[in-house]
């Protein structure tokens, strides 16, 4: 076994010259006795297919993104001439469709994180009580989950148009006098878009909650109840503490889906009317697509992955200095 | 959790529910009900006659099967060297690997254009299955990893003193071992990669190649924005969705909750 372990630490040290800096960290650390790691198979071999995957895959586009970012291309022309920062120095900076679209953004995450949030704790604590046909109600909030944006689409264009079922329903409500053409005007089109995306996800949250729930300790509830705790304190001074890990771990996934949001924006309003609906990924495709602004496009993009990298990281801090105090 | 004392707070509890899932059930409702406007059950046959439908099921089903393999074997084997074997530099490679997940699919596109056309990928399968592999790998590696570093090493060192290499190890412990967190892995990427709209729509041009994502804007071109039939294509595609979600739906559940409250 110690044979062809050194064999393998060979390969090890060769392997990954080629990529630079991180030949070197390992290189460091190389002589360390270690019983165990003399036993143990090295384990570089294993991992290397999802390192070729991912790394290498993910890691090379970006990379390459972010060399187009620095040119004026238009995707096709064999010699793009090279403009420096400037696509994010006077570009970006001054683009007033992508503050538009990263305001958008914002107001979108608020929106539907708090909306999730509120829906999914709510039947997650309401599906816990003693309820007739629990497993109907839970199949009817998970299966949107399920159900491709792309295929509903068409559905929710029907639903929000002016003739729509959405208006008929608020019209036998008798609230006839909020009906509106819901798709086609900027001030209610992105609440559209954030009703469509609370729809699809409050499955996500639901599910979570409810699992997490389950594993509260029960004796802390009843000790609670003797106290005479009503339901909303319970749920206040108990549930919601105890569930801090799943709160923060579904910010976490909204941040990153709000960043990331393409399809419905793209389907149902198509970004507008006037861009009330664009958002970065909608921006970036047709910056990429329609106009063939690659270069452009290119430094949105690495603009936007800037952004759900330092909030993913910051949101993961945060979650973890609460954990210590 | 929530507690009701008497009969009417349990009713009232039972009303409330039920209007509250009533928003969740309606766009479903529009949909079925759209689908059977005009020609009632006949906008289906239309549907189901045009040439070429299955073809996306079938592009869809290959493109799934593709993602879901692939990411299953890299994911497996990547998550054993993680968890269980002896690598120098382990961590920064885990964090290589991690920060991959916060990507937007959407930065890949103008650079895996051009490496498609240079590869002659585009328009072929591999445009699409790879670049989603690539994308699902790190979470899948993540929740494997934490699942298997929960098994004592005990059980590893047993098998290698039995003769196992880390072959055998694999093979014999890690495959059946992991089945469970393994099938929360099949689904969630199963899922990412049936409802994936924008790989699709940008790398597979060509109509023989498309995938059931693409069908609604198929059948916009195709009858004319008649709604009724789109909306039965619509009912059509999001069909297999439900009944499969129906049948798993434990298992859809446990793949959630696996990957967040750990």
């Amino acid at each position: 076994m110690a044979k062809t372990s050194l064999i393998e630490r060979d390969v090890l040290v060769d392997m990954p010259r080629s990529q630079g800096g991180r030949a070197r960290l390992r290189r460091g650390r190389s002589d360390e006795p270690d019983v165990r790691a003399l036993r143990l198979p090295s384990g570089f071999p294993w991992i290397l297919p999802s390192l070729v995957l991912c790394v290498g895959l993910i890691y090379y586009c970006v990379g390459y993104t972010g060399y187009i970012s620095t040119l004026s291309w238009d995707g096709l022309s064999p010699n793009p001439p090279s403009v420096g920062y400037h696509n994010y120095t006077t570009g970006i900076l001054h683009d007033p469709v992508f503050w538009g679209a990263l305001k958008h953004t914002a107001i979108f995450f608020v929106a539907t994180f708090v909306a999730q949030t509120f829906l999914g704790l709510l039947f997650a604590v309401l599906l816990h009580a003693k309820v007739k046909l629990g497993v109907v109600y839970k199949v009817i909030i998970f299966v949107p989950v399920m159900l491709a944006p792309a295929i509903m689409a068409p559905v929710f264009r029907e639903m929000f148009s002016p003739p729509g079922q959405f208006n008929e329903v608020l019209h036998h409500l008798g609230l006839g006098f909020l009906t509106q053409p819901w798709i086609g005007q900027s001030s209610t089109a992105l609440a559209v878009v954030a009703a469509i995306t609370i729809w699809e996800w409050t499955g996500v949250n639901f599910v979570l909650y409810y699992a997490a729930i389950g594993q509260i300790d029960r004796s802390m509830i009843d000790a609670a109840r003797i106290d005479g705790a009503g339901n909303i304190r319970v749920i206040v001074s108990i549930v919601w503490p105890s569930v801090r890990g799943t709160t923060f771990a579904l910010a976490t996934l909204s941040v990153i889906g709000a960043l990331k949001t393409f399809d419905v924006p793209y389907l149902v309003t198509n970004t507008g009317p006037n861009d009330a609906t664009q958002f970065l990924g909608t921006y970036i495709y047709q910056m990429v697509v329609t106009l063939d602004h690659v270069g452009y496009a290119a430094a949105l993009s690495i603009v936007l992955l800037v952004l759900s990298l330092i909030l993913a990281i910051a949101l993961q801090l945060r979650s973890r200095r609460g954990k210590l105090t | 959790m929530f507690e009701t004392r008497n009969r009417g707070q349990r009713i009232a509890l039972q009303i409330l529910l039920t209007i509250l899932v009533l928003p969740f059930l309606f766009p479903l409702i529009v949909m079925v009900q759209g689908s059977l406007q005009g020609q009632g059950w006949g906008n289906y046959r239309v549907v189901l006659d045009v040439p070429g439908l299955w073809r996306f099921f079938l592009n869809t089903v290959i493109i799934t099967v593709g993602v879901v393999l692939l990411v299953y074997v890299v994911a497996m084997l990547a998550a054993y060297g993680f968890a269980k074997l002896r690598i120098r530099g382990k961590e920064l490679f885990f964090w290589l690997l991690l920060g991959c997940l916060t990507l937007p699919e959407v930065v890949l596109l103008a650079p895996l254009f051009v490496t498609d056309l240079k590869l002659g990928l585009y328009n072929t399968y591999w445009a699409v299955v790879v670049p989603l592999a690539a994308l699902q790998v790190p979470f899948a590696v993540l929740l494997v990893r934490n699942f298997l570093e929960g098994v004592p090493d005990e059980l590893f060192e047993a098998i290698r003193v039995d003769g196992a290499n880390a072959f055998g190890v694999f093979r014999f412990l890690i495959v059946p071992l992991t089945r469970p967190i393994a099938s929360a892995v099949a689904i969630f990427t199963l899922v990412g990669a049936w409802n994936d709209y924008l790989m699709p729509l940008v790398f597979l041009q060509k109509q023989s190649m498309q995938t059931v994502t693409l069908v609604p804007q198929f059948f916009q071109g195709e009858f004319n924005d008649d709604q009724t039939k789109i909306l039965a294509s619509a009912v059509l595609t999001a069909l297999p969705e439900i009944v499969a979600y129906l049948f798993l739906q434990r298992h859809f559940e446990r793949g959630l909750t696996a990957g967040a409250i750990k």
